[in-house]
């Protein structure tokens, strides 16, 4: 061996095989291997088999909407939807050199407000389409959600079960928090341990948050990480019990410059919502609505949809 | 002219050689940070950005210096040990630091990252064990 190494270069070319080798494998790990699936179906079963009291109280309270929903006789535009548990219209604004989609969104129940993951499992790197999970889900409406496959932490509840309860360290670790009744509230990951949330429906863990008490919480300077200012957007906030406003920009274009994150609270705050939160943006940013996708998912490069791990939806499945 | 002279000359141009290709690795750095934002949409990451000091400051400065305190250090025996452990760790480094960048621009992040901290840094601290013992039993058997 040291016989080998001691030619010229030779120890060189090994150690640059070694270190190539080294790093595809890290690239493969982080952004390719799908790892730790767990499907849905199962961690769903075992869970309400767990919390079968909790369950049949907010079954009374939801008056069993797969039932119900299948019989719903709904009136569909372009850009509405309504039937008796849903009201949805989608407006699409000029502001900013930005083109933006507002979903309007009323309930009659929260459990109408549902979340679905790539694969049906829970993972990394686990991906579809936004389009791809609504469909699968029957969804009236769908966007994306926080990505949570792209990391290894951050809290992941949803539809009322917890797959991860590992904090963010880094930078922000705001959480959404949508509780059995459909209400919004923001918490910090690392002040509240997921084992705490109880009665709780949904966390989906990106942000920043947007406006929280009814304030905006951001300002010029917010951005989310190492982001660009102007962005493609998703957010969501509340504007009161079972009234929801869904935001999603276009950007990274000529034709839509982005929005940046206090150009997006102020959109959450015209239209009278007391908690908003920012979710991932960038390529990921899709809304789905009546079998389309609403908005021009690009990443500035390519105008297509990107694969994300997961999806929040409205809808009957 | 005499041989130690020779070795002197070749000595000289040996380290004179690595401080160059140091700065070309610099330069290629610099260049692959740049070239990254700008497909990144412009979004920065401090380790990306600053990689090229690694070449730079542990590479080119290193043996710049090397080269004027101890300047037929390439003439001793076990030089080239040092040299190639010590170079490989300042690699490692490098890499490493290339690696986390792209995945701060992507937002994201690896356990695996660290290993290569830990590796590029455990590589120089060894080189430069070598290089002391170099010096010192150079200084015992004169």
């Amino acid at each position: 061996m040291k016989k080998f190494l001691s030619k010229p270069y030779r120890w060189a070319a090994v150690l640059a095989v070694l270190l190539i080798l080294s790093f595809v494998f890290v690239l493969l790990d982080t952004f390719v291997i799908p790892k730790n699936m767990t499907e849905v179906k199962q961690r769903e079963a075992a869970e309400t088999a767990e919390q079968q009291n909790t369950a049949s109280e907010q079954q009374s309270a939801a008056e069993g909407p797969s039932e119900s929903g299948s019989e719903t006789e709904a009136a569909v535009t372009d850009h509405s939807y309504q039937d008796k548990n849903t009201k949805i219209t989608i407006d699409t604004v000029q502001a900013y050199d930005t083109t933006f989609y507002v979903a309007d969104i009323r309930l009659s129940d929260a459990s109408y407000l549902k979340t679905a993951l790539a694969e049906n499992s829970f993972g990394r790197n686990l991906k579809e389409t936004t389009s791809d999970m609504a469909e699968e889900h029957q969804a009236i409406f769908a966007v994306n959600g926080d990505y949570y496959g792209f990391r290894n932490n951050g809290y992941v509840l949803r539809n009322g079960v917890l797959y991860r309860d590992t904090a963010r360290q880094a930078g922000n670790d705001e959480a959404l928090v949508i509780d059995g009744h459909g209400d919004f509230s923001i918490i910090n990951e690392n002040a509240v341990s997921a084992d705490s949330l109880t009665n709780t429906w949904q966390v989906l863990s990106f942000g920043p948050a947007l406006i929280k008490n009814g304030e905006i919480v951001v300002d010029s300077t917010s951005e989310v990480s190492q982001s660009k200012n102007s962005n493609p957007r998703t957010a969501i906030g509340q504007v009161s019990g079972l009234h929801y406003i869904v935001i999603v920009s276009d950007g990274r274009t000529e034709e839509s410059a982005g929005l940046s994150l206090l150009e997006l609270a102020q959109e959450f705050a015209e239209r009278g919502c007391t908690v908003a939160y920012n979710l991932d943006g960038g390529g990921s940013s899709t809304m789905y609505f009546n079998g389309e996708i609403v908005n021009h998912p690009t990443d500035g490069r390519s105008s297509q949809q990107r694969e994300v791990s997961d999806i929040v939806y409205i809808g009957n499945e | 002219m005499s041989i130690s002279v020779m070795n002197s000359t070749e000595g000289s141009r040996q380290i004179r050689k690595t401080v160059i290709v140091y700065l070309i690795l610099t330069a290629v750095a610099i260049a692959v940070a740049n070239i990254y934002v700008q497909f990144g949409h412009g979004v920065r990451s401090a380790a990306m950005t600053l990689m090229f000091l690694y070449p730079l400051l542990g590479g080119a400065l290193f043996y710049f210096t090397l080269g004027l305190i101890i300047p037929r250090i390439s003439d001793r025996r076990n030089y080239r040990l040092f040299y190639n452990i010590y170079n490989s760790g300042i690699a490692v480094l490098t890499v490493g630091s290339l690696l986390k960048g792209i995945l701060d621009i992507a937002g994201t992040a690896s356990g695996y990252v660290q290993l290569f901290q830990v590796a590029g840094w455990a590589g120089a601290a060894a080189g430069l064990v070598c290089l002391i013992a170099m010096v010192f039993k150079r200084r015992e058997l004169s």
